[in-house]
């Protein structure tokens, strides 16, 4: 199986449905796709993502800290699935025609 | 992951990142269990967070730091050439005092040698005469990107350290004394002309090249960075 591979789309998919935290996160991604992020790599995508204005903290459970997308994380998310399902379709077009 | 090493784990980033992220980070790598995979990424993940600061946070402004805005021209160009030096130093002491104990009667220390002990003690000398210029090289190009420096004094201390070690030569030679004492020095030439360019520019240029390679890796990261 080939996994998909790319941390902040993957870490804005996965907020999509909802507010999580990191091990949330990891999981859910899993289930998502089949990648499993390792913990460096998610929380540099977290990093970067909250820094761009993409996704927000919400307050502290205990130690975990829950994030959130925000609209503009939804207006990228949305336009890169939107370029990835035309790439998508048009691939496949082009492997069901050869 | 165990909460000592997870703990360790977490000091391996830069202070900022830890300010914000450390907590959670350190509850993450307790619960969402170990292995030397999540050990590897997390290493891997704090070294690139040290060679390449999340855009935004904070940065400290330590006394290197202040050292590289007020004086760029020692941070980038005498430092490096007191570090090439020292390491010169070391490795024509190397092979100074290989020549001394395992060819006692030779001219030169160039000569073929069988011996796996003194390949490998005159190895060690000829890495670091020709490792140090790339590694310094890479040091300059690795600060003045983790710096945010502007590009003109690293990129004169990086052509001036690959002139120096594109166009150093060592040479070797005996009083005329039988057995006398042996000198090393050194000097600086262009050397022979290939096709109109002498060739220790175009080892300078060789050296030049290899050492930009953090800078061209920096600008890879950050085009996909701003991709994303």
């Amino acid at each position: 199986m080939v996994h998909y591979s790319d941390p902040p789309l993957l870490v804005l998919a996965s907020l999509a449905n909802g507010p999580k935290h990191g091990h949330a996160m990891i999981e859910d991604i899993v289930r998502l796709c089949g990648t499993r992020l390792g913990p460096g790599t998610l929380y540099g995508a977290i990093a970067r993502l909250e820094q761009q204005g993409w996704i927000k903290p919400l307050p502290p459970e205990e130690r975990r800290r829950p994030y959130r997308i925000t609209a503009e994380g939804v207006r990228v998310l949305r336009a890169k699935l939107t370029t990835l399902r035309q790439f998508t379709k048009a691939g496949l077009e082009r492997l069901e025609a050869s | 992951m165990n909460p000592r090493l997870a703990h360790l784990l977490v000091r391996l980033y830069p202070h900022p990142w830890r300010e914000r992220y450390g907590v959670e980070f350190e509850a993450l790598l307790q619960t969402a269990g170990g292995g030397l995979r999540a050990s590897a990424n997390v290493v891997w993940s704090a070294l690139c967070e040290r060679v390449f600061p999340t855009p935004g946070l904070k940065i400290e402004q330590d006394r290197f730091q202040s050292l590289c805005v007020r004086a760029p021209w020692g941070m980038f160009g005498l430092v490096p050439l007191f570090l090439l030096a020292v390491a010169w130093f070391v490795a024509l002491l190397i092979l100074w005092s290989g020549w001394k104990i395992f060819l006692p009667g030779a001219d030169t220390p160039f000569v073929p040698i069988d011996d796996m002990r003194e390949v490998c003690y005159f190895n060690i000398g000829r890495s670091l005469y020709f490792g140090a210029p790339i590694l310094i090289g890479w040091g300059i190009g690795l600060v003045a990107i983790r710096q945010r420096s502007k590009a003109f004094w690293p990129t004169v201390g990086l052509v001036l350290i690959a002139l120096i070690a594109g166009t150093a030569q060592v040479h070797a030679s005996r009083t005329a004394v039988p057995v006398g004492l042996g000198h090393i020095s050194m000097s600086f030439i262009l050397g022979h002309s290939v096709h109109g360019v002498p060739d220790g520019l175009l080892h300078a240029l060789l050296i030049l090249s290899i050492t930009l390679l953090p800078w061209v890796v920096g600008r890879l990261q950050k085009a996909l960075y701003l991709s994303t």
